[in-house]
């Protein structure tokens, strides 16, 4: 039994498309095993599959030399697999000791099944918990009045105490401060010496290199390469995430870049946008890097005045102005491609044509009456530009495939004529030709002298089109790279510059 | 889902739904001619079915804007007995010109459908919950403002308002043609009826898109109710008193005619003439009924019936584009 | 955290402790020596013009008497109603006047009230135990239907068809004022009930149904309706058809529309259950059963058939 845990031959597709492609994973008894990879690599799919959450369209899990099958997350658990999720999800309105307890609550003897909860007991065990970990929690506390950090905490404690034989930990020092990581640290190497295997996935390359003993690192669905961690440097371990030929999969031509054409000063929401600043030129194309959660989505919402809590001024060709609702911003010749079509980009229960219009239908129509003809005309000729695929403008928008939907997306705010366009991860979800496509737009767009802002998740993605990059992590920009300092150890450098310190 | 035979699939499950709605009423039509031959398909019912067509016609063109913008009203009935309770009074023969009570009706209509809009756009109150207040307190108001009973004596130019012909056609069918043709163009020609369907179609997509979804909301909600405000007129004019207690139930009556044309009840979708065909089918049910002599309990029964029918062909041919 | 529990606890027990003393405080007053003051009207809505005239009735012999009367309006809905006489009821009254909504639910609620030693008087619709209530002022609904159908029939000659106007199915009006209506009927071979359908006392449900049996090809020579409402929209839909002249529409409740349509000669005839008489009456019953006398446990007020001939009397 040399191993707790093999997935091997790991296949998983969704709605066609694949994102796990023959992945294997093997980890030891009491080692702590890194998964790497960049968003979208497959790590959370691969762990969902190992908790049950989803299942695998092909390939093996073998727990301690059995092949088994998970059937949900309960099943997990009841095989000793316990998960700390990225995004917490806590009963808020229940107590710490009740959250570390659910599904499987301490009964009062005597009574059985259908006995009351011994609500004293469990807050003892929790206590004893805290205590030995050195926690300083109240058992008792309601959840909701916890911090992020707390909460995290508790998340972990939960885990541990579940018995497991392995656990896995998905970022799970994304809210906590040093001081803290060092807790579950030395919890990690407690555990360790009780023979329990953690997987431990984190963008956090300094803490992989702390606490880890294997890594594996998965890219675009597939198994890179699994090593000891003291076969690795950090150079390697970077471009085994990321290496990817950049030249041939991003057109890119000369750029004229000219005259600041926005300027942002001092744009701030709460603790997701703090105090940004930075300037945009005319025909440049300016990437904005950074982690899940670095805030870059909610800059643009803030400057594109979907967010009305924000602070901060804006310039556009020299002049302030108020952008208090989408439509100052439309007004100034700015336009945004959000993240989520489905969500916040396309209405899906209209047509193709009147998804393209929606936002310039003013200027189509007279005295508030719409002039159909020409509506068709203008509609039809951006089918064709964009060389959108669908059998008629009339078309339902929610029949087309991502990537021409995206199109249509594209079509509605070109139509705008816009002077600023900022693309909110572009390419998201979309096949390898329709992106080179969407390349070569943005391209030809700033060709004409307009300013374009890209949000990118995807590195290579991001180094290929940009011809400046500034990253941001936790709400601030934490550093800006011309195209001739493009690398993507300075780039992940400055994404995780504030690895683990919190508050 | 993409190819030809997604596509395919997606026209033929729209075009059922609208479809099926005619089908059905001209179903509904012959059966009740058949039951009642020389009564039901004579001229003079026929003028019947569209006369009493009309005021829940007019309630229903009001709703379907609201409902397409992803919203719904349960106030009208109420608004429509306040409005009618107020025209009534300003309507005693000598004492006011003619118009002063049908601008009053539309005023109170509109300040309904005011209060409505911004408890829906600022206050964020969901519609279902702002315009049951507004249908409960609105109501009240009515009894306070009639004094418990209904206000009669009405002048003979205010009763012909609603009793009048104009060339042989009821005034009453010509006030829905033309609140139907200005509810049709709205909804079809127009910028603000295109933002009407976005709104209801995806709400974040829409302020995304620049559309002031507050404001949009408070206008529509005020159409609603000015229409309301509009049938309590004429129904009093109609019934030549304005009764407190009028107009209870017709919200649903409205709500009926919407559904059963195939609006849909989620937002963002449906088509003007459904609705039409919806207030003239709940009708021909009332009045082929009612010539058989069933009793209006099982009219209830079987106006129920159709509206789960209604709302079955929607929810199926929905799933059929997914 | 603790604190918190302890507020709401001592909370519960604060009113606990003030509904059990308005419970048990209410029903201990001391037996009526003293005079009768306070009494209470339990009407069951207020939207109409009959119920209008019913309540200013109690309420202006309650002035002449000297004593207070509290109305209170029961929405049409019978479990409000009860709940308002079992208040009033806990609370202490020294008389109780009831005009039901519904002839059966609220007779535990009357009994409640007569055990208690309060009298109550049931006006208008008398209730299905009559022995519970202390006494009954009001019309005997089968007389009223009677009243009006013989009108009807004496005006077609005896012979011809008759459409009829149903208050709410199941309402002690509605069956007492059938049951007068039957009774005539019967007596009458030569007439024929064409439609008889519920148009719930309102108007525009009474329109909408004449309207479609006017289409129906089925000849009408008169419409009876169990109140007046229904028949003013059974007469609009004669009137728009132009059948004024052969089709004759009676009513019942002598509402001020209703008579001045008598008098204009549009509608055939009206009745008078003479709702002031049985409003005061009712008044003075209850004010005598608190004052200990004895009464006539059923006091039965005429109806009076008005036409164009006697209308004046009552305008």
């Amino acid at each position: 039994m040399q191993y707790v845990l093999e997935m091997t031959g790991i296949d998983k597709s969704f709605s066609g498309v694949k994102v796990l492609d023959q992945v294997d994973l093997r980890v030891k008894p009491g080692e702590v095993h890194a998964l790497m990879g960049e968003n979208g690599a497959g790590k959370s799919t691969l762990m969902k599959i190992l908790m049950g959450i989803y299942k695998a369209d092909a390939g093996h899990i073998v727990l301690n030399g059995h092949e088994t099958h998970i059937s949900g997350p309960r099943d997990a658990i009841a095989q000793k697999i316990s998960m700390i999720h990225q995004e917490l999800n806590p009963v808020l309105d229940m107590e710490v000791s009740e959250n570390i307890f659910i599904g499987r609550e301490i009964r009062k003897k005597g009574l059985g099944k259908v006995g009351l909860v011994d609500r004293a007991a469990m807050r003892a065990e929790t206590a004893s918990l805290f205590d030995a970990m050195g926690i300083d929690i109240k058992p008792e506390e309601i959840v909701r009045r916890l911090s992020v950090a707390q909460i995290q905490l508790v998340e972990i404690v939960k885990a541990i105490s579940l018995s497991a034989g392995i656990i896995i930990m998905d970022e799970p020092t994304s809210a906590i401060t040093d001081r803290e990581v060092e807790v579950l640290f030395r919890q990690i190497r407690q555990l360790k010496e009780q023979g329990v295997a953690i997987i431990y996935i984190s963008h956090k390359i300094d803490e992989i290199f702390q606490i880890a003993d294997s890594i594996t690192v998965l890219r675009d669905g597939r198994l890179v390469g699994t090593d000891e961690r003291r076969n690795f440097d950090r150079n390697r371990l970077i471009t085994m995430m990321v290496g990817r030929e950049i030249s041939e999969v991003y057109p890119k031509g000369e750029a004229t870049i000219g005259e600041p054409i926005m300027e942002v000063r001092n744009m701030n929401r709460g603790r997701r946008v703090r105090d940004v600043s930075f300037i945009l030129r005319e025909g440049e194309v300016l990437g904005i890097a950074g982690l899940v959660g670095a805030g870059r989505s909610e800059l643009m919402e803030s400057i594109f005045g979907m967010a009305p809590g924000s602070r901060g001024e804006v310039a556009v060709k020299g002049r302030n102005i108020r952008i208090r609702h989408p439509k100052d911003a439309i007004r100034t010749k700015i336009a945004m491609i959000t993240e989520d079509r489905k969500r916040t980009g396309l209405n899906l229960k209209a047509s193709v044509e009147h998804n393209i219009t929606i936002v310039s239908i003013d200027k189509l129509a007279k005295f508030g009456f719409i002039d159909q003809s020409r509506e068709g005309k203008v509609s039809e000729d951006y089918i064709g530009r964009l060389g959108i695929r669908t059998n008629s403008r009339k078309t339902m928008v929610q029949t087309l495939s991502g990537g021409n939907q995206q199109k249509v997306v594209l079509a509605k705010w070109l139509l705008t004529e816009p002077d600023i366009i900022i693309f909110d991860e572009p390419t998201r979800g979309i096949d390898v030709g329709a992106k080179r496509d969407i390349y070569l737009l943005i391209g030809e767009l700033a060709r004409q002298g307009k300013g374009i802002i890209v949000i990118s998740s995807e590195m290579p993605e991001v180094m290929g089109i940009s011809d400046r990059i500034l990253v941001m992590c936790e709400g601030r920009i934490t550093g800006e790279l011309m195209r001739s300092e493009f690398t993507q150890e300075a780039i992940m450098g400055f994404a995780s510059a504030m690895g683990g310190a919190g508050a | 889902m993409k190819g030809e035979s997604g596509i395919k699939k997606g026209k033929l499950g729209e075009n059922i739904r609208e479809l099926g709605i005619l089908i059905a009423f001209i179903v509904i039509i012959a059966f009740l001619m058949a039951l009642s031959p020389d009564a039901f398909a004579r001229p003079s019912n026929l003028i019947n079915i569209v006369k009493q067509a009309s005021i829940n016609g007019i309630l229903a063109c009001g709703m379907m804007l609201v409902i397409i913008s992803g919203g719904i009203d349960l106030s009208v009935g109420s608004t429509a007995a306040l409005a009618g309770v107020m025209a009534a009074h300003f309507s005693h023969p000598g004492e006011y010109p003619l118009f002063v009570p049908i601008v009053i009706a539309l005023i109170i209509g509109a300040a309904v459908g005011v209060v409505n809009g911004i408890g829906v756009a600022y206050g964020e109150i969901p519609p279902f919950i702002i315009t049951l207040g507004t249908m409960t307190a609105v109501r009240g108001v009515s009894l306070i403002a009639s004094g418990g009973a209904p206000v009669f004596n009405v002048s003979k130019p205010f009763e012909y308002v609603a009793s009048g012909f104009l060339f042989g056609i009821p005034l009453l069918a010509v006030y829905f043609l033309i609140i139907v043709l200005i509810s049709a163009f709205i909804l079809t020609r127009t910028v603000f009826g295109r933002r009407v369907y976005t709104i209801g179609g995806n709400e974040t997509a829409a302020k995304v898109s620049g559309i002031n979804v507050r404001k949009m909301k408070i206008m529509v909600y005020t159409y609603a109710g000015m229409l309301a405000g509009f049938a309590g007129m004429l129904l009093a004019s109609r019934t030549v008193s304005g009764s407190p207690t009028a107009g209870s139930g017709y919200e649903l009556d409205a709500i009926a005619a919407v559904i059963i044309g195939g609006i849909s009840m989620a937002g963002g979708a449906g088509k003007w003439y459904g609705t039409v065909i919806g207030a003239l089918m709940i009708a021909v049910i009332g009045n082929g009924l009612d010539i058989l002599g069933v009793s209006s309990h099982y009219q209830l029964i079987i106006k129920g019936a159709i509206i789960v029918f209604a709302v079955l062909i929607d929810i199926k041919s929905k799933s059929r584009n997914v | 955290m603790k604190t918190r529990k302890v507020l709401s606890i001592v909370l519960v027990l604060l009113m606990m402790t003030a509904i059990l003393a308005a419970c048990g405080g209410g029903a201990k007053e001391e037996p009526a020596a003293q005079e009768p003051k306070e009494f209470a009207f339990f009407i069951s809505h207020m939207t109409n013009a009959f119920t209008i005239e019913l309540s200013d009735a109690v309420k202006a012999k309650a002035a002449e008497l000297g004593v207070n009367v509290t109305v209170n309006d029961g929405g049409k809905d019978a479990a409000k109603q009860i709940s308002q006489i079992e208040t009033t009821v806990n609370q202490g009254i020294d008389g109780i006047i009831i005009e039901p909504v519904s002839v059966d639910a609220i007779i535990p609620a009357v009994k409640a009230a007569t055990e208690a030693g309060i009298p109550v008087v049931i006006v208008n619709q008398q209730i299905s135990d009559p022995s519970a209530a202390s006494a009954y002022v009001g019309v005997a609904n089968k007389d009223g239907g009677a009243l009006e159908m013989t009108k009807a029939v004496e005006d077609l000659g005896g012979k011809g068809n008759v459409a009829i106007l149903l208050g709410p199915m199941g309402s002690d009006a509605q069956i007492g004022r059938s049951e007068g209506y039957k009774a005539v009927i019967d007596a009458n071979p030569g007439v024929t009930v064409v439609f008889e359908s519920t148009a719930n006392w309102t108007t525009d449900e009474a329109l909408k149904l004449v309207e479609n049996w006017l289409q129906s090809g089925k000849e009408i020579n008169a419409i009876v309706a169990q109140n007046d409402g229904m028949a003013l929209g059974a007469l609009k839909a004669v009137e728009d058809a132009k059948l004024q002249d052969k089709i004759k529409v009676y009513g019942l409740d002598a509402t001020p529309d209703a008579l001045a349509a008598v008098k204009e000669g549009r509608l055939a005839a009206t009745v008078s259950q003479s709702t002031t008489t049985q409003g005061l009456e009712a008044m003075n019953t209850v004010y005598k059963l608190a004052m200990g006398e004895t009464v006539e446990p059923e006091l039965l007020v005429d109806f009076t058939l008005i036409t164009s001939e006697n209308v004046d009397e009552f305008l």
